[in-house]
């Protein structure tokens, strides 16, 4: 049908513990349990799969523990998968599974096809290294050379995402978190890649923190025509940024809608459970 | 395309919501919808609250998602589509460009401006940032919202304000169909007249329109046709006078 994605995700899975197929029949939203009582093992994630166009933001949404973040570490190589293929139009131009690629040529898609903006910056940058030094690194491990250009771009990039110049040159361990955010999205940003995993991105700041990193990253979505996956228990991140979701529970996915149609009209059990919640 | 040709055609609509977190109970919004809609032609929905005139609303915008029937728009391409039988992302595509919805509610980033909010709109809609951009500024001036408040956060901003920047982004770029819910409810009269002529505008220009309003003054001042909804389902569809006649009478009884 639609064949205009950046990034295709088809039955991705996850199991931690011993690899037994059986443990698909006893986990799962109709089981109400992740785990396995035949196998003992624990089914993060299983039959996993959406398309996601240039331009477009595509929400997952779910209680802690529904998988959401085992999926986007699966895409990113941060986690191994148990199965399942994902394919990137940057790379051979969606013919290869990324998945089956080793781990070094994996390693390399985080340069310019996929950036991931964490949570916690801890995970996206490095702390004890200048807010300029960290944007250097992504833009050296795409092959530039050029000391002043870099400096220029990374001086660009940090303006793009608001973070004061005069701090271009202090460790990023000294930065408020809203600071680091906008760092890590400088960074994440550095090399133009065509997708871009956003794991609660505004978790965890202050709530006018979270308005600012929220509106500079809808922002950035509009402007770049970059593809995003954003991971959000938030249902206002969630209805700000995205047009179409998916909704997780157990590891599995359960309802895909359009953002506003799952809000005001979840079909599942559990997306009704979810969304009269957080709307009590 | 002959002027004659549907905007929107509605046929055996129904939308029923199961609700799991009760007792698995079924509600009947919509139980069976026929309506047709010209180009040019203005269509207030009139009836209680609960006879279904928002959901018939959300339902053509996919906002629900319709349970049974058919809702076939006809494109600017002069295409017809089926909307429910789209996939999400022809939806999506198809929402702003040729199906506009405008609710009673702003939904706006709160560190947005009015003009940014509409100009924004625009772009979205396909047009370049200047022309976007001066447009907003038509669209704004014409609903009274004050030059100075263009750039200040729109969550600061009253609610009569906030709706009518909401009416200025639906209505930037003329859709095919505009779905109109309440959009003047929380506007005072001189700021209500300003926006009911900017809808009458838009009508005049060709855009077809269903529109919920709660007031019938407002229907009778835009409504070439008014079509009465009782239970789920058209009672009643024709001439304002006539229909607005059965409703006051059924107000008096």
């Amino acid at each position: 049908m639609n064949n205009n994605w950046a990034l295709k995700v088809a039955s991705l899975g996850k199991i931690h513990g011993i690899t037994d197929l059986r443990a698909l029949e006893d986990t799962g939203p109709d089981v109400g349990t992740a785990k396995s009582a035949l196998t003992g093992s624990i089914v993060a994630a299983w039959d996993v799969g959406f398309e996601v166009a240039p331009g477009e933001a595509l929400g997952v949404i779910g209680e802690s523990g529904s998988g959401k973040s085992t999926v986007m570490r699966c895409i990113a190589g941060d986690q191994s998968s148990t199965a399942g293929e994902v394919y990137l139009r940057s790379v051979d131009n969606g013919r290869a599974n990324v998945l089956d690629l080793d781990p070094s040529s994996r390693r390399r898609l985080r340069v310019a096809d996929l950036a991931v903006v964490y949570q916690d910056p801890a995970e996206g940058l490095r702390l004890n290294v200048t807010a300029g030094g960290n944007i250097a690194e992504a833009l050296t491990a795409a092959g530039w050379r050029h000391f002043g250009r870099i400096r220029d771009r990374a001086a660009q990039l940090l303006e793009r995402t608001e973070v004061p110049l005069s701090r271009m040159d202090d460790l990023v361990g000294t930065f408020s978190g809203g600071m680091r955010q906008r760092v890590q999205l400088a960074k994440a940003l550095a090399n133009e890649p065509p997708v871009v995993l956003l794991d609660e991105p505004t978790t965890g700041l202050d709530a006018s923190v979270a308005a600012g990193v929220l509106d500079l990253i809808r922002n950035l979505l509009e402007e770049t025509g970059v593809a995003a996956v954003v991971v959000s228990h938030d249902f206002a991140v969630i209805e700000m940024l995205t047009t179409r979701c998916v909704v997780m529970n157990h590891g599995r996915i359960v309802e895909a809608g359009l953002t506003d149609r799952l809000l005001e009209d979840p079909h599942h059990p559990y997306s009704q459970r979810l969304v009269g919640a957080a709307r009590a | 395309m002959s002027p004659r040709e549907h905007i929107l055609s509605c046929r055996g609509l129904t939308k029923d919501f199961v609700l799991h977190t009760i007792d698995g109970r079924r509600v009947e919004a919509l139980r069976g919808v026929d309506l047709d809609i010209l180009p040019g032609e203005h269509v207030a929905l009139a009836g209680s609250s609960g006879a279904g005139k928002s959901s018939l609303l959300k339902c053509i915008y996919r906002t629900y998602e319709p349970t049974s029937g058919s809702v076939v728009l006809r494109l600017r391409s002069g295409a017809e589509v089926d909307l429910p039988s789209l996939s999400d992302q022809e939806m999506a595509h198809l929402r702003g460009h040729d199906i506009g919805y405008v609710s009673q509610f702003l939904r706006a980033e709160p560190r947005r401006g009015p003009l940014d909010i509409v100009t924004r709109a625009g772009v979205s809609r396909g047009m370049d940032r200047a022309t976007a951009r001066d447009a907003a500024a038509v669209s704004l001036k014409r609903l009274n919202i004050e030059e100075k408040l263009w750039d200040v956060h729109a969550s600061v901003l009253s609610g009569g304000e906030k709706q009518r920047i909401n009416l200025a982004a639906g209505t930037i770029s003329s859709p095919q169909l505009l779905l109109l819910d309440e959009p003047v409810s929380a506007l005072d009269p001189a700021n209500r007249e300003a926006a009911l002529e900017l809808i009458g505008d838009l009508t005049s220009q060709g855009v077809a329109v269903l529109a919920v309003f709660h007031d019938i003054e407002a229907m009778e001042r835009l409504a070439s046709r008014i079509v009465l909804m009782r239970n789920g389902r058209v009672e009643m569809s024709g001439n304002p006078d006539l229909v607005l006649e059965v409703l006051t009478q059924g107000a008096r009884t």
